[in-house]
Formats: C-alpha cells, structure tokens, sequence
C-alpha cells in the first residue's frame, strides 16, 4: 500500500507544490512588471501561504465532487470504508460521514492541544528563574505568540468536533445538511495549521493579538500567522452555517426546539456566533498583511489610519470567540449532569436561553479589551456595564446546575468528576472577570499575569474540562468499548488541583505585578516561587494529559465491551448500538417526551422508528438539494 | 441525614457553611493576592474597589461551591439504592430570584465602578505637567520648562499629568504602586493623573507588547520631597541650560 493513497499525504504534496507555484508565480509577475528586486521574500511567501492552501485542498481531494458537478458528472455519495481499503485510511482521506469527521476535528483538537501545551511548557521552563535562560527574547515571544493560537485552533477543531459528532446524532439525523462543505470545513483547518506550525521559522513577536504596529513591521512570520487563521475561519463559517441547517431542518418529528438535547442549544448558539462573528478577524487579518505588502494605511498613522481601529475589528470577533469556545463546552456540563444525577436538568428553558443571551450580550462588550487602549474616553463606561451583565445569564446556569444535583442520586464515573471540575474551574474563572470588568481595577490588573489566569480558568472551564469529559463520556459510544476508569480518575485528580495551582498562581503575581508576554522579570517583584509552581502545575496537567492518551489507545483493545447504553442516558444517541453503525439510525426516529425526564415512572423521550430507511424525509431532501 | 431535596434543614446547614467559607476565603484571597504598597491616592481608591471585588468573589465562590459539595456528598447515590433522583423539572420562582439578584449586584458594581473611574480620572487645577515618550525599548521624559530626562523625578502630594506619545509601536506606562495604566499609541496623545502620596523610587514598566525587548522596558521613577525635587529640576536646568523660572511656574 502507497502512502499516496492517505488524502493527507496527497494533499500536504499539493500544499507544497502550491506553494512553489506561489512563490514562482509572485516573482514571475514581478518580473514582468519590471519591479526591482524580482525576488522578494514575502510577498513571494504570501503567493505561496494562498496557493498552497488551494493546491492542499485539490490535492487531498475536499474539491473533487464540485469539479465533478461543474462537469456535469454525478456524484453520488459513498458510504462505508472506501472500496478495497482497510477501515482506518478513512480518517485520513476525505470522507463525508459526519462520526468520521467528527472524530477527525476532535483528534486534530487533541493533538493541537499537545503541540499548544508543549510550547507553554518550553516557555514556562523559562520563567522558573529571572533572567534569560536557554530562549532568546524573540524566540520566547514566537512561542510564546504560537501557544496563543495553536490552543485556539485546538479549542475550534475539538468544538467541530463535538458539533460534528454529535449533533447529527443527537437529532436523529443521517448526517448532517451538506456532507461535502462538512468535509471542506475539516480540510481547510489542515493547510491552515500547516501555516500557523511555519511560522515558527520566520518568528512574529506580536502575541495571538498580533496588534499594530509591532505586527506591520515586524519579522515575516506574521504572514502565516494571519492566511493561517484566515482559513481557520473560513472552516468556522462554512462549517456553522451546516450545522445550524442540520439543527434547523432536520429534527424528527416531535423534536421541538425545546426538546432538543441541551447540547444543542449551545451549539446552536456558537454557530450563530460563528457565522456572524468570524468575518471580522478575517478581515482585521487581511488588512493587516495588505499594510505589510501594498503599504495600505489602515492602521498607519502617517496615512492616516489608526492602530486602535484594528483593535475594535480584532476584539469584535475575538470577545464573542471566547463565547464560541465556552458555549458547547457549558452544553456539555449540562448535558452529561443530569444524566449523572439521575434528575432533569433544572429549567432547561432558562439554560437554553441563557445561551442566547451570552451570545447576544457577547456582541456589545468587545471594548471592556479596551479600556486603556487609547479610544474614546465615554466609551468604557457602556463596555463597563454591558460586561457586568454577562454575569446575569452565567449565573442562571451555575444556579440551574446546582438545582440538577439537589436532591439527585450523584454517581462519580470519570466524566462526572470532569464535569465538576470543571464547573469549580470556570467558577474561578468567571468570578475573576467582573474585577477586570470594572474600568478602575482594570487599569491596574490589565495586561498582568491576573488576566492570563482569568483567561485559562475561563477556558479550561469552558473547553478543556467539558472536552476532557466529553471525550470520557462518549468514548464507549464512538468505540464501543469502555475506557479504564481508575486511569481516568488518576488523570483528574491531577489536573484538577494542578490546574487550580496554576490558574491561581497566575492571577497572585499579576496582582504582584508581573506583566504578561515577557521573557524575564524583575527580581524584586518576589515572584519567582510563583511562577516555579505554576510551571511544575503546567508539567502536572501535561503529564495527566498523556496518561488519558495512553487510556484512551490503550483501551481500544482491552476494554470492556460498553455495550448501547453504559451510563443509561436518555439521550437518542445512546439508544442506539456502540459503536454507532455506518448509517446511524435504522430508521428514523420520534420524539414523543421530554429529553431530560429522569426518575420520571414510564416517560419515554425517544421512540426507535419502525419505518423503512427510506423515510429519512427531511434529511433526503436536504442532502439530495446539496447534492445537485 | 435530611433526605428529601427541599427539606429546610438543608439550607439552614448549607447557609451557615457559606457564611463561615465566605470569611475564611476572604481572608485567603487578601493574603493570597497581595498587592504592591500603594503610592498614590489612586491606589487607595482602587484597592477599595479591588477588596469589595474579592469580598463578593468570596461570597459567591462559597455560594456555588458549597452547595455543590453538600449535594456531592448528601445526594451521592448510597450503596444499593438504584432509585432515581427526585423529579422536579424547574422553579420558576428561583429562576427569577437568581435572574434579577444579580443584576442588582450588577448595578450596584456598575455604580460604584462608574463612581471610581470618574474619581481615579478627574482632571484638577494645578496639576504638575511632565510628557512621557514611549519608544522600543526606552522612556523619555520632558518637562514643560524643556528639561529631559532617562528617569522619571516627580514631587510628592502632586497631582501628576502625563500626556504620553509613542514614537513606533504600542506601549503602555505603568507604574504598580500607583495603579494606573495607559497605552501609548502612535499618532495620538494619550494621558494619564495619578496623585502621588508617598516618597520612594518606583519603576515605570511598559506594560503592552512593544517587541523583542519589551521585558526590559522599566524605567525608574523617583517620587521626592517638593525641596528635592526643586533642587533636582534646578540641578538639570543649570546642566541642560534651561530657565529655572518656568520650572517654578509648572510645579506650582
């Protein structure tokens, strides 16, 4: 067997030629157009980042079945393992089932995780003592910037991931609306790692926030930077806008919105969050390499531009990010709690639309990132108080998950215990945004280490703790097999007090005053002890990290057989056999109750078809119109 | 044990826990948090702001925590007891009541932040004038009278105006102890007051990424008694043969 035939293979060989046709093409045309020097490295290199995404694209093959409908060829949809190849090439080639790609973004995730924690653990190593040790300053900041962003696509990727995985599940759908644009939105995300991975050669010293100046005149790797994420918002679009479809047009009868499983409300709302939101760092991203290349003065001064505007089109999009990367992961608290308390979950109305209303109170705080930025002075008053107001529906759902466990006959499997902690984790983390929230204490606290540990309690809160439990609590689902428990609660019992070591660690030398994004510091803040714990913490949570990797290879042989339904969830998913067959549902599905009626005597929520295939009326309609 | 999920016992229990947890975190977090002496009228003005946050931080960390640990280890499922839990869906009541009681908690923050942002940035009558430049990876500092100096010299019980401008890329001043901070921002006059209070030798660390360098961006600041600040301005003009006279005038 060729190597060639892994998509992956084949599409990293069309990056890479793309990318030669790119550089050539650049300096060609500059040729021709008689600049002087024909050869210069970055716009060369731009050409190239552009090309090679495309040639990435063709090469791995997301773009055959649309050249195919340009053609005129028709291209009907495969299923099952491709013909005449072992089973496991398919998370590796283009493949339109949403469970495979849905495993593809989450292990993508995984992995970018570990590449994200690693640099934090190279620059950390750094921080143990003052002064410079074994990373130059620039090379500390280009970790130090790649953590940034490698974490971020980690959090995008493992979101798809769930989204993908289980929302079409969840709904009772055969897939999801357009099985093709699913596979593209996957795909695009591997070209745009790609670039983010090569800057590291170039180096950009300019933090995830990349602002200007520092990022218009700074060293090349910038570049890739800004097409890398480029493309990975090109994958959240396409990709919200196919599950907001799929959620919209293709529920089972009786699934009315408000019967939906929770999870899905807080996906629903980060695709609109997605969908709407994501346009604008794109576009902040553009104009950032257009200044660098033609010299368009969006953000020069002496063109008349303004620095700060980048701010308020950066911040745009990246304050309702935060919400897109903790949403589904405050959907999975409430989705795995009840089922662990063995109680309905507590209004469920209110949790669903408290989601909504963190999407929509999450447009109109952008510029609390901004007090001291330099905007006008009238404007951190209304940020000041829209930003309070978040507090309002993030506390309907910590009270609604305490209300779940009340009275509940609480049951402590592995991803229970995540659930925990992470509601413990983003408990700290939201309860250390309203002092950064008002203007006074900010313009103290703000570009510290204390808002460094805001942040990652909010996401490992929001992400890290609910994926980790995601992962654990539907593992037996996707492979059919249990992982091992006593591993599992190894791995939290680590992470869980290292984390909060960290976190808290963090946030006591900013408020010492240690400034965020520096390579060395000042012996006399007297926070040496701090930073050597949070790096030991670090190490900690990297350590338990790998144990659940080993756990969850591991047991893909040994473990035990899960069987439908091993933590006897309500949940359509679990109704089925594990793991999921090819075509999900036999038949589809009615809803006939509430999704949420534990400990309720002889209510049902879902009824198993009895029909033919066939009668997949919404999910064959919509497909069959992507189709043609 | 009280079983039943609203039996009142619970919540008399539970609200006692909260009550002692609540002071016990508040003292851990103001030890655990500890900040820098205050220099400034600002930083007493902040650091009241910042101890009410940690109060009600305490608060409401013990009130999610404890109630969840109770129900951890009251409604933990017994040995045997394949029962399911209590069925009740909501509480329409309670809905509203943790709706709008934090949104009073709310406005009453927004309040009180709107009253601190207004006290920490009021512009007074004679301020003591000095223009900060922000550059990688180095401040400069200009006083009316055209004296220049590497460090920043102020007089105590001044309220200080700093209007800042940047000669390339962000930057932002920052002096711990008095609290404040500000970005630079090329093309534009930023400023910043702060009324020093307390004698001593501070440093000015730049606190937005400007750069490779950005880390050794501290500058030293020195808050003097009026006398030695005058001798010191008086020193500089001599030495930068500059009027002492408008010198007099500024630090009125």
């Amino acid at each position: 067997m060729s190597l060639m035939q892994l998509g992956l293979v084949r599409g990293l060989i069309g990056q890479a030629i793309g990318t030669i046709i790119g550089l050539a093409l650049v300096t060609l045309l500059r040729a021709v157009f008689g600049a002087d020097p024909a050869w210069v490295p970055e716009p060369a290199w731009v050409g190239g980042a552009i090309i090679g995404g495309i040639g990435f694209m063709y090469g791995v093959g997301a773009l055959d079945d649309w050249i195919k409908w340009v053609r005129g060829i028709p291209t009907p949809l495969h299923h099952g393992p491709p013909p005449g190849k072992p089973a496991w090439m398919r998370y590796f080639s283009v493949d339109y089932n949403h469970k495979i790609i849905g495993i593809q973004y989450g292990v993508t995730g995984l992995v970018m995780l570990m590449i994200g924690g690693s640099f934090a653990l190279i620059f950390r190593t750094e921080l143990v003592q003052p002064g410079l040790q074994f990373l130059a300053p620039d090379q500390y900041l280009t970790v130090m910037s790649l953590h940034g962003w490698t974490a971020l696509m980690s959090i995008l990727l493992a979101i798809g991931g769930l989204a993908n995985y289980l929302v079409p599940l969840m709904v009772g759908a055969e897939d999801m609306a357009f099985p093709r644009l699913n596979a593209f939105a996957y795909w695009i995300n591997v070209p745009a790692i790609t670039l983010l991975l090569t800057s590291l050669f170039f180096g950009w010293d300019g933090g995830w926030t990349v602002y200007p100046p520092l990022s218009t005149v700074g060293s090349m790797g910038f570049q890739f930077v800004f097409y890398g994420i480029f493309m990975l918002g090109l994958s959240s679009i396409v990709g919200s806008i196919n599950i907001i479809v799929t959620m919209i047009r293709m529920r089972p009868p009786g699934m009315s919105l408000f019967r939906m499983p929770i999870f899905c409300w807080a996906v629903l709302a980060t695709s609109f969050l997605q969908m709407t939101a994501t346009q604008f760092i794109g576009m902040a991203f553009l104009m950032l390499s257009w200044q660098r290349l033609l010299g368009m003065g969006f953000f020069d001064p002496a063109k008349g531009g303004t620095p700060v505007l980048f701010q308020h089109l950066f911040w745009f999009y990246s304050h309702p990010a935060v919400y897109i990367f903790v949403l589904p992961g405050l959907g999975i608290i409430s989705e795995i709690l009840p089922v662990f308390s063995r109680k309905p979950l507590f209004g469920y109305r209110w949790v669903a639309l408290s989601s909504v209303a963190i999407a929509l109170v999450g447009f109109i705080v952008w510029g609390h990132h901004m007090f001291v930025s330099g905007y006008a002075e009238y404007l951190r008053v209304p940020f000041m108080v829209s930003t309070l107001l978040v507090a309002v529906p993030t506390g309907v759902k910590f009270f609604s998950w305490l209300g779940t466990m009340w009275g509940g006959r609480l049951t402590f499997p592995t991803p229970m215990l995540f659930v925990l902690g992470a509601i413990s984790v983003f408990l700290i983390g939201g309860l250390s945004g309203p002092i950064l929230g008002t203007v006074a204490s900010d313009m103290f606290l703000t570009d510290t280490y204390f808002v460094v540990g805001h942040f990652h309690s909010t996401i490992f809160g929001g992400y890290t703790f609910p994926f980790i439990a995601a992962i654990y609590f539907w593992y037996p689902k996707i492979t059919g097999r249990m992982y091992n428990e006593t591993m599992g609660k190894v791995h939290f019992w680590i992470m869980t007090p290292a984390f909060w070591m960290m976190a808290l660690g963090q946030m006591s030398i900013g408020v010492m005053g240690m400034r965020r994004r520096i390579s060395d510091y000042d012996p006399a803040l007297h926070v040496e002890f701090g930073h050597t714990l949070i790096t030991i913490a670090g190490f900690a949570i990297a350590f338990s990290i790998l144990l659940m990797v080993y756990n969850l290879l591991h047991s893909l042989d040994v473990g035990k057989l899960a069987g439908n339904n091993p933590w006897g969830s309500r949940s359509p998913e679990w109704q089925i056999p594990s793991p999921v067959p090819e075509h999900s549902y036999a038949t589809p599905i009615r809803i006939v109750g509430e999704p949420y009626d534990y400990g309720l005597a002889n209510s049902t929520y879902v009824q198993m078809g009895t029909g033919s295939p066939a009668s997949f009326g919404g999910s064959h309609a919509v497909a069959h119109a992507g189709d043609d | 044990m009280p079983k039943s999920a609203s039996d009142k016992r619970h919540f008399i229990i539970a609200a006692a826990l909260i009550a002692v947890s609540t002071v016990a975190l508040y003292f851990l977090l103001e030890r655990g948090m500890p900040l820098p002496p205050g220099a400034s009228t600002e930083a007493g003005i902040i650091d009241n702001l910042i101890h009410w946050h940690l109060a009600v931080i305490a608060f409401l960390f013990s009130l999610v925590v404890v109630f969840m640990l109770y129900a951890l280890v009251v409604f933990r499922k017994r040995e045997g007891d394949d029962s399911e839990g209590e069925h009740f869906e909501g509480n329409t009541v309670l809905e509203i009541v943790w709706t709008v009681v934090p949104l009073i908690f709310v406005v009453v923050f927004a309040f009180y932040g709107i009253n601190t942002l207004a006290e920490v940035t009021k512009a007074g009558p004679n301020e003591f004038e000095v223009e900060a430049i922000g550059q990688q990876w180095s401040w400069t500092f200009q006083y009316p009278n055209g004296v220049v100096a590497a460090e920043l010299y102020i007089p105590i019980n001044q309220r200080i105006h700093v209007s800042m401008q940047s000669k390339d890329v962000l930057h932002s001043f920052w002096i711990p102890e008095m609290r404040v901070k500000q970005d630079l921002v090329p093309g534009q006059n930023t400023e910043i007051r702060f009324t020093t209070t307390k004698v001593g030798d501070y440093k000015v660390r730049c606190a937005e990424l400007c750069g490779r360098s950005h880390y050794s961006m501290e500058t030293p600041v020195h808050v003097l008694e009026q006398a030695d600040y005058d001798q010191w301005m008086s020193e500089q003009a001599a030495a930068q043969n500059v009027a002492v006279a408008q010198s007099a005038g500024a630090t009125e």
